[in-house]
């Protein structure tokens, strides 16, 4: 903890941390006894860099924050690596930047298997799926149990809540998985556990 | 000579389109009362002239219909709307630019349903693009949006279960039903490019026929 | 990534267009409209227009409200995404630009040149949704 008249050290352990497109950055606190400090958040994409002077926005959202985190996954909408960086505020004191270490693409974003639920309604297989947000499209895999060979694939964009994927042979069981797919990133997550279920009535 | 113009304005000067039925619209200057009456100009954007809507020339109404000027989608648009009273007038007042394209809305899709004793048909028709006159040619708006399709709801009325559809055609075949059911069906229309969706149509109903056999 | 950018410029089309007072001049519309370019010219002129907005219009466009700058640098950085396949597009498919087509593009820049650079700039930004209508009619 430093007193009141050394430097305002620069906010330190600066990362991101990125799941299913959304992006924030977070810090260690700068810690000044009896005093509140503020943080302030700017960004640099590859366009600032290349063709605007390397200029740097600010982040209105996260200007003077006490919090250690910011999201800034409004501001991260391409598919290009960013600079980031951090400062911290106390009174008229102020630091010097703490910037990012290398940059951050979206494209490293963790994308986790999508939540996912079967129902069979008579012959009727039928699947729901999580809303994540517009960036997402869903690929869904199913098939008669034991003819992995024979799998049949549906793309679904928008996401109602139950979704019809297909009508089902009479007592014969179907399994289902699904991923995630990003066409921005044009990327996909792994897949979601299977699932399986029976249609109604006997097998012919 | 020139008129002495301080009248109000006319207010909240916006285009109100539905299946590229392009409509202007605007209030009437405040604390006018009655009596006001207008003109309605329009140009394309980009080309360097206003011209007069004839028709809407010395209106009391508040709208005039500007589609027949406003059809070409490829072009985007402003009007503008100048009032009238006791020999005064008031300034010209424009809407924003009006892209057709991106800006009307698209009504629901028309359904039609039929059935078996275990399957129903639902033939979907996307509603046609505003046209001149009923003997001009149908355009519909699955032609003006290449990516069209359909948000389709199936109702089990005995089970309550709703399922959905994503189609791309305008025809969907829901087979191994339960004979003797009641079904109601309601569909939307979803663009996404630009990002567009219509309202849901109401809900048509239809039964499964009885199982003969039972 | 083109979604993004509608997005990105819906959110500011009518900030940046009341920021355009000239409606009588159109940087892509007039006198030639895109939607009448060849089709087999569409790879090159899309990759000259990609890099008339980064060269020449998303610089000149900084405003005083924070909320448009980013926006706008949003927008700029989807383009430069898109701007990166574009030029190995058309690295790879050599894609050429018909006398006719490279005439129509060379209007453009005349229009641009006919105002000054801050309005020519925002008046280009503000017709953002004629360059995506002309895309995605194409895709």
């Amino acid at each position: 903890i430093l007193d009141e008249d050394a430097l305002l050290p620069a906010p330190q352990n600066i990362s991101i941390i990125s799941t299913n497109m959304k992006h924030f950055l977070t810090w260690s606190p700068v810690t000044i006894q009896g005093e509140t400090v503020r943080y302030s958040v700017e960004f640099q994409g590859e366009y600032e860099r290349e063709y605007a002077n390397e200029s740097w926005i600010p982040i209105c959202e996260c200007s003077l924050i006490t919090a250690t985190v910011c999201n800034i996954t409004e501001d991260i909408s391409a598919t290009v690596p960013y600079n980031l960086r951090v400062r911290a505020d106390v009174g008229a004191r102020r630091s010097e930047w703490g910037t990012l270490k290398g940059f951050f693409n979206r494209i490293t974003t963790y994308l986790t298997p999508p939540l996912m639920k079967i129902v069979a309604d008579g012959y009727h297989l039928l699947v729901e799926l999580e809303d994540m947000g517009p960036a997402f499209q869903f690929c869904i895999l199913y098939w008669k149990k034991g003819q992995e060979s024979r799998m049949q694939q549906k793309m679904v964009k928008e996401i109602s809540s139950t979704l019809h994927l297909d009508t089902m042979e009479a007592g014969t069981d179907y399994c289902v998985k699904a991923q995630t797919y990003v066409e921005a990133i044009n990327r996909s997550s792994n897949f979601s556990q299977m699932q399986c279920v029976r249609a109604q009535g006997d097998r012919s | 000579g020139e008129l002495y113009c301080p009248l109000p304005n006319p207010r909240n000067v916006h285009f109100e389109s539905i299946n590229m039925k392009n409509v202007l619209h605007w209030s009437a200057p405040e604390g006018t009362g009655d009596g006001v009456l207008y003109k309605v100009k329009y140009s394309v954007y980009g080309v360097g002239k206003w011209i007069k809507k004839l028709e809407c020339s010395n209106i009391s109404r508040t709208w005039c219909d500007l589609s027949n000027e406003t059809s070409d989608y490829e072009e985007q648009y402003y009007a503008s709307v100048k009032a009238f009273l006791h020999g005064m007038c008031s300034d010209w007042m424009e809407t924003t630019r009006f892209n057709p394209l991106t800006e009307t809305k698209i009504d629901p899709p028309m359904v039609s349903v039929s059935s078996t004793e275990k399957s129903i048909s639902i033939i979907l028709t996307a509603p046609a693009k505003w046209k001149r006159s009923p003997e001009g040619e149908s355009i519909s708006l699955a032609q003006v949006y290449p990516g069209l399709q359909y948000n389709v709801s199936v109702l089990n009325k005995k089970t309550k279960k709703r399922w959905w559809f994503s189609v791309s055609n305008d025809t969907l075949v829901v087979p191994w039903l339960e004979p003797g059911t009641a079904y109601c069906v309601s569909a939307q229309i979803h663009v996404t490019t630009p990002f567009l969706n219509s309202g849901f149509s109401k809900e048509y109903c239809i039964a499964t026929l009885k199982d003969k056999t039972a | 990534n083109v979604n993004e950018i509608r997005s990105g410029f819906t959110a500011i089309k009518a900030n940046i267009q009341a920021r355009d007072p000239i409606r009588t001049v159109s940087i892509l519309s007039h006198p030639h409209s895109l939607h009448k370019i060849k089709s087999s010219d569409k790879c090159c002129i899309i990759h000259q227009l990609f890099n008339f907005y980064m060269d020449r219009v998303f610089k000149h466009c900084t405003t005083e409200d924070s909320y448009i700058n980013r926006k706008i640098s949003s927008i700029a950085n989807s383009f430069l995404s898109i701007k990166r396949k574009l030029v190995q597009c058309h690295n790879q498919n050599d894609c050429k630009c018909g006398q006719e087509s490279m005439e129509k593009f060379k209007q453009i820049l005349t229009n641009y040149e006919g105002l000054n650079v801050t309005s020519a700039a925002i008046k280009s930004l503000g017709e953002l949704d004629i360059l995506l209508d002309w895309m995605e009619k194409s895709r």
